[in-house]
């Protein structure tokens, strides 16, 4: 182990050893260069990994055909499972639409407006896809919305992708941004006691220091104070089930309260 | 409407049964899948098959590139002609649909299908962190999203307009377990035996994202299955028993789920908007809105009019779904036609959809109990409908082996992203 140390360090420092940056676009000017220094920080940490085998184990299992009970009659075999790591930093172009997402840093929301039918899009789409339309441009037609919309649907979640679980439990949904005709996944920052399809809201922006340009800058909150329900609402209307809803989230917060030390509680948030 | 040149037949499957894990790795499932089927079909040779097209979804999850040449190589076919297909949870459906294509334009005459898929080198996290990334990266993946979300939404705003409840969800949980205790390859019965479940499970079992609980999730697996598909000239050499190929649709819809809301190449559903309640703003795009399958429902369209299809509840004898959760079932009854808008619960509800009923539905289990190692879960559907067609169940499932008498007639779907692509195979005997 202390020598798999050593031999990491060394190709870590490989990585790192400065050298000028890779520039495919060295041909045109960065007018804003908020990468750089993050890039030269992450660079050497998301190849960590260097495809070195970190480790093994021997698994003793079942194998072959046929059927479950077959299988787990025959001696186990003795299989060898390694650990390997490894990954990369991506630069990826937001494209023509890359005027959103700087819209998102200034805390304003855009869509863009089709000249031909009208359609506004929020996510943004360069092109048209009304195929009468035939790709339209769109991509210089810009319309600014209003930061408030309607809940088109929504979730409770409990269980997230690797990158969310820390958050949990959330719900996100897609909003109907006022105004446009497409919505817009975002965070809904409300308690599932009061989240229903149609409900109005208002969309906030993070701190303008933490927004990074994606759709993370971004969430919603009830527009409206401590509505109650509609008596049809969907999760609502059973107790039993909101009931369940309820227990789970509590359970949620446990579980990462105890795996990260993260209390996502309302009282901590706030929602 | 092209009109078939000649008739294709799915000859057989060979199985490597579906788990949470496996010590061989994806190149030897496949030739243990590969073996079964030689024992399926004894009069085929190497030299009988003409090209490979193979079915497996993602390079991520064990981060190898053209895992189909491994493949090739490893059952010896690496001197054929060889194709990849890949579109999502759709892949098996497809790779069995372009291979239908290929032969039956008279390309070729005998197509090897292998699929496989081993999901399980990476925690559940990171499987689904990489799955995830099948949705649209910068718009639907930041914003903590994954396809148990995405799905979960979509059947949150379906139960709001149509009114089903999570019992209905639960019902179909119940069936499609129970159903799976009675397949001797699947994966809930290697994990959790043959007890049967009831709804009291379901409400015990822990809640994924709302509506879904645990037991409504597709579960991640690691398996792999071989097809063997002919022309109608080569057919009798390899069974007796061939299920022939008599209707394929393919359809596809959005990437993004939030933009159905004015999903301009389905404007031809607006009569439906009557359904809507008064409470719900309705969309420009009534149907399919975020709620139901509209590349199934003209895939549906497609394959019913190539087979002659005109009442698929009345025509069809058993129905093999692409189901990750449980609601995607319950909107596929309304998408494919057997029965209408928001009628789905009934479905359910009156037994429609269970073994005995009129029109039994995922009697393999399915994706959430059965497997899902995502490029062979069509395949082994495919092979289970082919058993019940040459009334085999019995034989390759035990006593216990939930035949339908006398099947006819079976129809399957495969289902990427969510709903973003589709597809659908009527299937026949003689
Ligand atoms: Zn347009």
């Amino acid at each position: 182990m202390e020598e798999e140390k050593g031999l990491t360090e060394i190709k870590l420092k490989v990585r790192s050893v400065k050298r000028e940056r890779e520039r495919k676009y060295r041909d045109y000017p960065a007018v804003v260069d908020k990468s750089t220094a993050a890039h030269d920080f992450w660079e050497p940490i998301v190849h960590l990994g260097l495809w070195d085998i970190k480790g093994h184990q021997i698994v003793k299992g079942p194998w072959g055909g046929g059927t479950v009970e077959q299988a787990k009659k025959r001696a186990p075999k003795e299989f060898m499972v390694i650990d390997r790591a490894s990954f990369a930093l991506y630069s990826h172009s937001y494209g023509l639409v890359s005027p959103f997402f700087r819209g998102l840093l200034e805390g304003k929301l855009m869509g863009t407006k089709c000249p031909k039918c009208g359609t506004v899009y929020c996510p943004p789409r360069a092109h048209c896809w009304n195929p009468q339309c035939k790709v339209a441009d769109c991509f210089d037609n810009w319309v600014d919305l209003p930061s408030a919309g309607i809940i088109h649907t929504f979730t409770v979640q409990c269980l997230a992708a690797a990158p969310f679980e820390h958050m949990l439990p959330f719900s996100m949904g897609w909003v109907q941004v006022d105004g446009a005709d497409t919505t817009l996944s975002m965070l809904l920052h409300i308690r599932p006691k009061e989240l229903f399809i149609g409900k109005k809201v208002n969309i906030e922006f993070m701190p303008k220091e933490s927004r990074k340009g994606d759709l993370m800058d971004l969430y919603a909150v009830a527009a409206i104070q401590d509505e109650k329900p509609p008596e049809w609402a969907c999760l609502q209307k059973d107790p039993k089930e909101m009931e369940s809803v309820e227990n789970s989230t509590k359970a949620t917060l446990e579980f990462i309260k105890n795996r990260y030390g993260i209390d996502n509680s309302p009282e901590t948030r706030g929602w | 409407m092209p009109k078939p040149n000649r008739r294709v037949a799915i000859c057989g499957g060979g199985i490597f049964r579906p788990d949470l894990w496996h010590g061989e790795n994806a190149e030897e499932g496949v030739a243990t899948a590969y073996q079964d089927l030689l024992r399926q079909c004894p009069n085929l040779e190497p030299d009988d098959i003409d090209a490979v097209m193979m079915s497996y979804f993602s390079d991520h999850l064990n981060q190898q590139l053209c895992m189909g040449w491994i493949i090739q190589d490893y059952l010896g076919l690496h001197n054929k002609p060889g194709y990849r297909v890949e579109s999502g949870g759709s892949t098996p459906l497809d790779a069995l649909i372009n291979a239908y294509y290929l032969i039956q334009s008279g390309f070729f005459d005998v197509i090897l299908i292998p699929g496989w898929e081993w999901m399980c080198e990476v925690d559940v996290a990171s499987t689904n962190e990489m799955i995830a990334s099948a949705a649209d990266t910068d718009w639907d993946f930041p914003v903590g999203g994954y396809y148990n979300a995405y799905y979960a939404a979509m059947e949150v705003r379906h139960m709001q307009l149509y009114g089903e409840t999570c019992e209905d969800l639960g019902r179909i949980a119940v069936k499609n377990h129970n159903n799976s205790t009675h397949i001797p390859f699947s994966q809930w019965l290697s994990q959790h035996g043959t007890a049967p479940i009831t709804l009291e499970d379901y409400w015990k079992s822990r809640l994924v994202c709302w509506p879904y609980r645990v037991l409504n999730n597709a579960v991640m697996s690691e398996g792999a299955c071989c097809i063997l598909m002919a022309a109608e000239e080569k057919v009798n050499r390899f069974t007796d028993t061939p299920m022939w190929i008599t209707g394929v649709g393919l359809g596809t819809d959005s990437m993004r789920p939030g933009d159905r809301t004015v999903d301009f190449v389905y404007a031809g559903f607006k009569d439906e908007a009557k359904i809507y309640p008064d409470f719900v703003k309705i969309p420009k795009t009534p149907y399919p809105d975020m709620a139901n399958f509209a590349s199934l429902h003209v895939a549906a369209k497609r394959a019913y009019a190539q087979a002659g299809i005109t009442n698929p509840l009345k025509e069809i004898d058993l129905m093999e779904l692409f189901t990750p959760y449980d609601g995607v079932e319950l909107c596929l009854y309304e998408d494919l036609g057997l029965c209408g808008r928001g009628e789905g619960k009934y479905m359910i509800r009156e037994g429609i959809v269970e073994y005995g009923g009129e029109c039994p539905v995922l009697l393999s289990g399915g994706l959430t109990s059965t497997g899902h190692p995502v490029g062979a879960t069509t395949l082994y559907y495919t092979t289970f409908l082919y058993w019940q067609l040459a009334g085999k169940v019995k034989e390759m499932c035990g006593p216990d082996g939930l035949q339908v008498p006398n099947a006819k007639r079976a129809l399957i779907t495969g289902h990427g992203g969510t709903g973003c692509q589709g597809g659908v195979i009527i299937f026949e005997r003689d």
